[in-house]
Parts: C-alpha cells; structure tokens; sequence
C-alpha cells in the first residue's frame, strides 16, 4: 500500500560529522512519501539513528539538506519541528519527569499553547488508545517498563504529529510486547500516519512495512520493499544483517533445488503450503519447485 | 566546555608520559607553590613559560595553550577587579594575581592532560588512600563522558516534546532547562544502583585487602627528574 | 549439580507479594539454560540469587533450599561468591568502571586477593582469548557495544567462574553482534564446562545455542526442558520463531523431518534430506535405476 504521492521528508546529499570528528552519515539521499512506513535498518553504527535525529532537528547538517514538509530543518528549532514529526526515543526514561501519568502526556500539548479543554480531551484520547487511562493518577516511575514504552508513544501521538519515528521499538521487548506494538504500528497506518522505524529486527520488519533502507557505514545502500531489499543476501551481508529465518531457509533449499526463484515467503502459513507442494511433486516423480 | 577538554587525558608516548606520575605531581605542585610564593611578575611568567616549556616535551603544547587562553577572560577579571577594588596603587600588584591564576591553571592541567585516571589512582593508593576513595576519582572520570551524553539525550528527548531551549528569551529558556533536573537525577540514581551492583557482582567490598596489577615504580630517569626539579627549584628562588 | 534451588520463594522488602513462588530449578556443568517469560515475571530477580545480590543487595525475605557452588546465598555475603558465579549484566556501560580494557579485566581478580604474576598471567590470556589485544588501553567510552559487552564477559570470565548468569546480555546488541556474544558464552560452555543461564527475549537469535530452556510466568517456572519442545508447549507466551512454526506445520502434514539444531540452516538441511529421500523412494518406486 505505497503511496508514492507527497514526499513528507526530503533528505539531499545529507552528510553530518559528530563533534568528536566521527562522520556519521557521508551522502545520504532519501525520501519519505506521505502514509507509507518505512524501516531503516543496518547494524549499529551504520548510521540509522543519526538519520532520523535530522527529521526533527535534534542534528542539523554538516552538509547537505532535510527538508521537513518543505521546511529546511536547519531553520527551525527541534520544538518547532516535533509539532510535525513526533519522535518515540528507545529509552523510555531519559524522558519521564512528571508527577502523574497524565501529566507527562499533557506535556508536549502545553508546550504547543493547546487551551486546556483540547488538552484534556486529547490526553484522554491517547491514554486510551495505549491502554493507560487507568494509571493517569500514578507516577509513570511506578509503571512497568512495557506500560513506560506505551506512556512516551502516548504522549507523542497526544498532539497528533503527521509522521511518527520510533527508535528502535522493539528492543527488549517481550514476545507479547512486541505484537502490541505491532498492532500500533497498524493503527498509526490506519490513522493516515507517516511512521518510520529503526530497527534490527528483521522479522518484525518483514509484517508491517512498506519501504526498507537499508543503511551500512553511513551511506543508504538500498530502497525498496522488502521483498526486494531482505532477500538480496549480498546486500545483506553487505550491512552486516541477518535475513528473516525463512529466508535464510528458502535460500538454502533453493540451492538444492527445492524451491525456484520467485518472491520469498517470510511467515511459515504462508511458505508451508507451498514447500507441502514441492516436496510431494518431487516424490511423484515430477519436477520440484514451484 | 573547552576547559573541560583541557583537562581531559589522551595517551601519548613521551618523556613526560613515561615518567612516574608522583614525579608529574612533584613537578606541578611545585609549579603552583612557587606561583603562590613569590610576587614578582617576571617571575610568574616565568612558570608558565616552564609549564608551556614541559607542554612541549609532552606535544601538548597547543593544548595548553588553549587552557591558557581559556582562562584569560577569569584572568582579566582578576586583574580588574583588583585593580579597581583592592588595596594600593599601581598595575603591579592586580597583574601578578592575574597572572598566578593562569600560572595555577597551567600547572594543574599540565597534570591531568599528562595522568590517566588509572595512573591518578595509582599515585592517591600509594599516598595511602584506600581503594573506595581513588575508585570514585577514576570512576568519576570514567562516567563523565556518559554523562554528557546523558544530558544530551534528556534535552533531546524533551525538546522533542516541544521543550523549546533554541528560541526565546533568556530567563524562558532558564526555566525551561529545569526540567531536565527530574528525568537526569532518575536516570543517573538508576545507573549508579546498576553500577554498584555490578561492582558488588564483581567481588568488590571484600574485607579483605585486594592485591594490586601494577604498582609505582620509580625508575632512575625519575630520580634525575627530582634532581632536575630541585635544581630548578633552587635557581628560581636564588633568581 | 552446580545449582540446587528447591521451592525458592522471594518477596521485596515491604510488599506483599511475592514475585518468585516455589521455584525448583537444578543446573549442571556444561548446560546453556535459556531463561525466557514475559516481562515482569521475575527472572532477574531469579538471576540475582545465584550470586547473592537477592538477598543482600535488595533485601526482602528469600525462603527455600538454595545451594549455589555449595554455598547458601543467605549465609554468604555476594563478595564470596564472585570467584564462583560470574554476573554479565545488560547495560555493559554500567558494568565498566575503568578508563582502560587491562584495568578491567585486572579488578575482579584484584578483589579475589591473587598475586600479582596470577593476575598478569590471567589478563594476557584474557587479551587474546577475547580479542581485545589491540584494545588493552582503550577506555569503554572508545570501545563499540559488542566490544563493550566482549569486554564484561572478559572480565568476569577471568575470574574462573563455574557459573555464568546473563540478564540481556544482547539487549543493545545488533543480531549480528548478539550471535556472536552468545556463541561466545556456548564456546565457554563446551570448552571449559561453565554453566550459563542467559535471560534473552529475542528467541531466533538465542534458541541455537540452548541445551535447555526454562520458561517463568508470574515468579513461577511454567517449564523446563528441550528447546524445540518447551517453545511448541509454550509459543502463546514466548513466542515462536518462524523456522520452528514451519517445521510443526510440515509434520503436521506429514513429513517426517529430523532437526538437530533450531536454527534455520538446520532446519533447511533436515527439509533436503527428507526431500532426498522421498525423492530416492519415489524413483525406486517408478523402477527406474539408481
């Protein structure tokens, strides 16, 4: 479901050098379309996180341009672009500072002059939405640390940012966890949101994204959906990546001629049937693959 | 934040380097003692020009001449405020205040820019600190870059939440900077409980005496070191 | 048995509940023990037994038959423990404490009380065994998270432990990186007979390495056992990795598959080989030679 229609975030020639001297990104070109969800992926160093600190400014280029619905983002100042793109940190606690859980989540609303009436009203919207509208009179240091991870998307999507990007999302979270962020991730979707998501998890990637880039040692090294990008293996080893395991899998059968080249099945209701298929084909005696 | 920098060590493999680093504490105390000491101005300018004269031996030199010109701007106001407040007349006096703040500055820092923090703790463990206190010195080193980095990533995180600490007016952005006290004082109380944990993991609050890796040795070269200081202590006074 | 644990119960100091209840749990040299569950279900605060930090770090009441390296946790301070039972944690900047790799690797061994020859002898194999030769002066702020991580099970590895417990050890780890950290641990395992108890989420990248895994809901231990097997019996709460799930279905469907290891690579290779025989059956079936 790709709309290539409004480019949101425009990134040209983006290079930035830390103050330490490290250069991180060194000539990065990337659009991000309006609704689409995107994952940045490569392996740590590589660059992601230093990418995206750029789309609300919290980096501004060494060189190069991000341009932020049109706005260069040098121009503007990290709390005036967050009011467009909502940023959810990896570490929920190098955030939580208020005495209730509302509180926290009316945070960002107050920042932005919101009058108290569409504060509360939005609070409430977004503690519902994560499941949190029972602990707004608790400390959010009393929370676990799943209902802390669901308290700073809360408070983002409180004032409603048109593009989401969640740093890591998944890391460190349990099994349940992960689906739950899962269906967020689809509800943002449903919501007409812009998400991008930096990660390394692979599997997690392979349900819900339209657009992969995979990044390696600063530079993008591909774009495109991951049927494409996640099966190419020398891409892939390129960034120092694991493929998704069924991948891994289908390529190794391939080679024993098993499977035929097509589109890899990354979910295992999906790739069952069809090995079901080949595997019978071959024990009567007619040509295996699909 | 340059003078931070200032202080902080980065290894290098010179004379200076290699000596024992109770021979670079010998050499920097004296320095400030004789700073204190004397009141003329030649010679206070005197000792800097042999702390950016060690500088060089230790390819340090434009390092501490950064440290130097850093301190110039507390340095001037030592010299102005005791040239319109203080007691008697004249340039003479305010400008050899002036200059033994920078004297001191040179001379301290000549030290940290030479010592790792584990040769520091070295050196406190032989004046016969035990081994907690010279572990808070080196630790305290260890974790101020995280630190920094800490504090980097609160007030990303918070501007993020509209936080504004770019724009406004001075006394806006003041207070706007007081709420990074909450999520940092939580974060930092969180690392040193994993900290202590981990030292605790590791075998350490043994009644026992630990033994030591590596000890202060001095060698010949750091006594001809101390001969050198002391004669250069000498011909300094007699000057 | 290296560890004996019978009906171990655990509350924190001033509540009433108990987080760990009942727990029987039994290790044996050379054993990975993966330890998974939900969030919040206690198995850190299980880890931290083994090594004394429950009941001394935290306090609160520990109730029940432990035996740890022949030793009760409640009668021995954590100190006495240490050249036992080494303890990686999850944030390895937390766990660093000296601006230089040697230093590191030094202090346990400094604590334990070893002259000076002992320990220098200890940190050189240590240097090379881990790789860190080229690293020795290096401060952790230099160093990346594997290396970082690397270097802590360095450190406590010195120190000759029988046991090794691991909370998350690759929790900031890309799977790349994590593979490498927990083949390291297996390589321990198998070449020295150490014990290893490591508390992972993410199940594709761990499971390979795991001759047991343990399963806790809720302070208790819900299960115990096989890998491949505990994962079938408990995928609701853990989750199950997409290669394991293919192999249910294709039995299920009737293929009879043999896997050695739960990785996919193993997995695939069990595919061929059925393949290969159905293959062989079916041409002798056709009558056709060879």
């Amino acid at each position: 479901m790709l709309h290539e229609g409004n480019v949101v975030v425009q990134v040209r020639d983006l290079y930035y050098t830390y103050p330490g001297g490290i250069e991180a990104l060194k000539g990065v070109d990337l659009e991000v379309y309006q609704g689409e969800v995107l994952a940045i992926m490569g392996e740590n160093g590589a660059g992601k996180t230093t990418l995206v600190k750029h789309f609300n400014g919290i980096l501004k280029p060494t060189r190069g341009q991000v341009l932020v619905k049109g706005i260069d983002t040098r121009h503007a100042s990290v709390a005036e672009l967050s009011r467009i793109v909502g940023f959810v940190f990896q570490n929920p606690d190098h955030q939580l500072f208020a005495d209730t859980v509302y509180e926290e989540v009316a945070f960002a609303l107050r920042n932005f002059g919101y009058p108290e009436h569409v504060i509360e009203s939005r609070v409430k919207w977004a503690l519902n939405l994560m499941d949190l509208w029972k602990y707004r009179t608790r400390s959010p240091f009393s929370l676990s640390v799943g209902e802390r991870k669901r308290l700073t998307i809360a408070s983002v999507l409180a004032y409603d940012p048109e593009i989401i990007v969640l740093d890591e999302p998944t890391a460190g979270q349990d099994h349940l966890q992960k689906e739950k962020i899962s269906e967020i991730i689809h509800l943002l979707r449903l919501m007409g949101k812009t998400v991008v998501i930096v990660t390394h998890d692979v599997e997690f990637v392979t349900e819900h994204v339209d657009r992969v880039a995979v990044m390696a040692r600063g530079k993008i090294l591909a774009v495109g959906p991951p049927q494409r990008v996640l099966c190419d293996p020398r891409l892939l080893r390129e960034a120092r990546l694991v493929a998704p395991q069924l991948v891994r899998l289908s390529l190794i059968l391939r080679r024993h001629g098993i499977l035929n080249e097509g589109e890899y099945e990354w979910r295992a209701d999906k790739l069952a049937p069809k090995l079901i298929k080949a595997l019978r084909g071959g024990a009567d005696g007619g040509s295996p693959g699909i | 934040m340059e003078a931070l920098r200032a202080f902080r060590f980065k290894r290098e493999n010179t004379v200076i380097d290699r000596a024992d680093p109770r021979v670079r504490a010998l050499l920097s105390v004296s320095l400030a003692a004789l700073s204190l000491y004397v009141q003329s101005l030649e010679k206070q300018l005197l000792i800097i020009l042999t702390a950016l004269a060690v500088a060089a031996a230790a390819r340090r030199l434009k390092r501490l001449a950064g440290v130097i010109k850093a301190a110039l701007p507390l340095s001037a106001m030592i010299f102005a405020l005791n040239w319109l407040f203080g007691p008697g007349t004249g340039l003479v006096q305010p400008l050899v205040l002036a200059l033994r703040f920078l004297a001191l500055s040179a001379s301290l820092s000549l030290f940290f820019m030479t010592t790792s923090p584990d040769e520091l703790s070295l050196l406190l463990e032989s004046m016969r600190l035990p081994r907690e206190y010279s572990m808070l010195v080196t630790m305290s080193f260890r974790f101020v870059p995280t630190l920094a980095l800490d504090v980097e990533a609160v007030m990303h995180a918070l501007q993020s939440r509209g936080l504004e600490l770019e724009r406004g007016s001075i006394t806006r952005r003041v207070k706007n900077y007081l709420y990074l006290m909450v999520p940092l004082i939580v974060h930092e109380v969180r690392r040193s409980l994993m900290a202590a944990e981990a030292l605790e993991a590791r075998g350490f609050g043994s009644p026992r005496k630990p033994s030591r890796y590596r000890e202060l040795r001095a060698k010949t070269s750091d006594y001809l070191f101390i001969a050198l200081l002391a004669a250069y202590i000498v011909l300094f006074l007699a000057l | 048995m290296i560890v004996r644990m019978s009906r171990l119960s655990y509350r924190y100091p001033g509540s009433e509940d108990w987080v760990l209840k009942d727990v029987n749990f039994e290790a044996d040299a050379g054993e990975f023990v993966l330890l998974v569950g939900p969030s919040g279900c206690g198995k850190s605060t299980f880890a931290r037994v083994f090594n004394g930090l429950i009941p001394h770090f935290y306090g609160g009441e520990l109730v029940g038959e432990i035996e740890v390296c022949g030793m009760d946790p409640r009668e021995h301070p954590t100190y006495e423990f240490a050249e036992c039972v080494g303890f990686v944690f999850q944030n390895p900047e937390n766990q660093l404490f000296f601006t230089s790799v040697e230093r590191e690797l030094a202090f346990g061994l400094e604590n334990l009380g070893l002259p000076r020859e002992e320990i220098s002898r200890r940190v050189e194999q240590a240097l090379r065994e881990y790789q860190l030769a080229e690293l020795r002066d290096r401060s952790p702020y230099e160093l990346s998270g594997g290396q970082q991580q690397r270097l802590a099970i360095a450190s406590v590895m010195v120190m000759q432990p029988k046991i090794l417990v691991l909370d998350e050890p690759t929790a900031n780890l890309d799977p790349f990186t994590a593979v490498r950290v927990l083949a390291l641990v297996r390589r321990k395992t198998i070449e020295e007979g150490v014990a290893a108890i490591v508390i992972e989420h993410r199940l594709e990248v761990a499971l390979p390495f795991a001759t047991r895994m343990v399963v806790m809901v809720n302070g208790q231990i819900v299960d115990d056992g096989n890998p491949a097997e505990v994962i079938a019996r408990q995928k609701h709460v853990v989750g199950r990795p997409q290669a394991l799930e293919l192999v249910e279905r294709l039995i299920q469907a009737g293929l009879s598959l043999e896997v050695e290891k739960p990785s996919p690579e193993h997995i695939a290779l069990s595919i061929v080989r059925a393949y290969k025989v159905g293959e062989h059956a079916a041409r002798r079936k056709r009558g056709s030679p060879g």
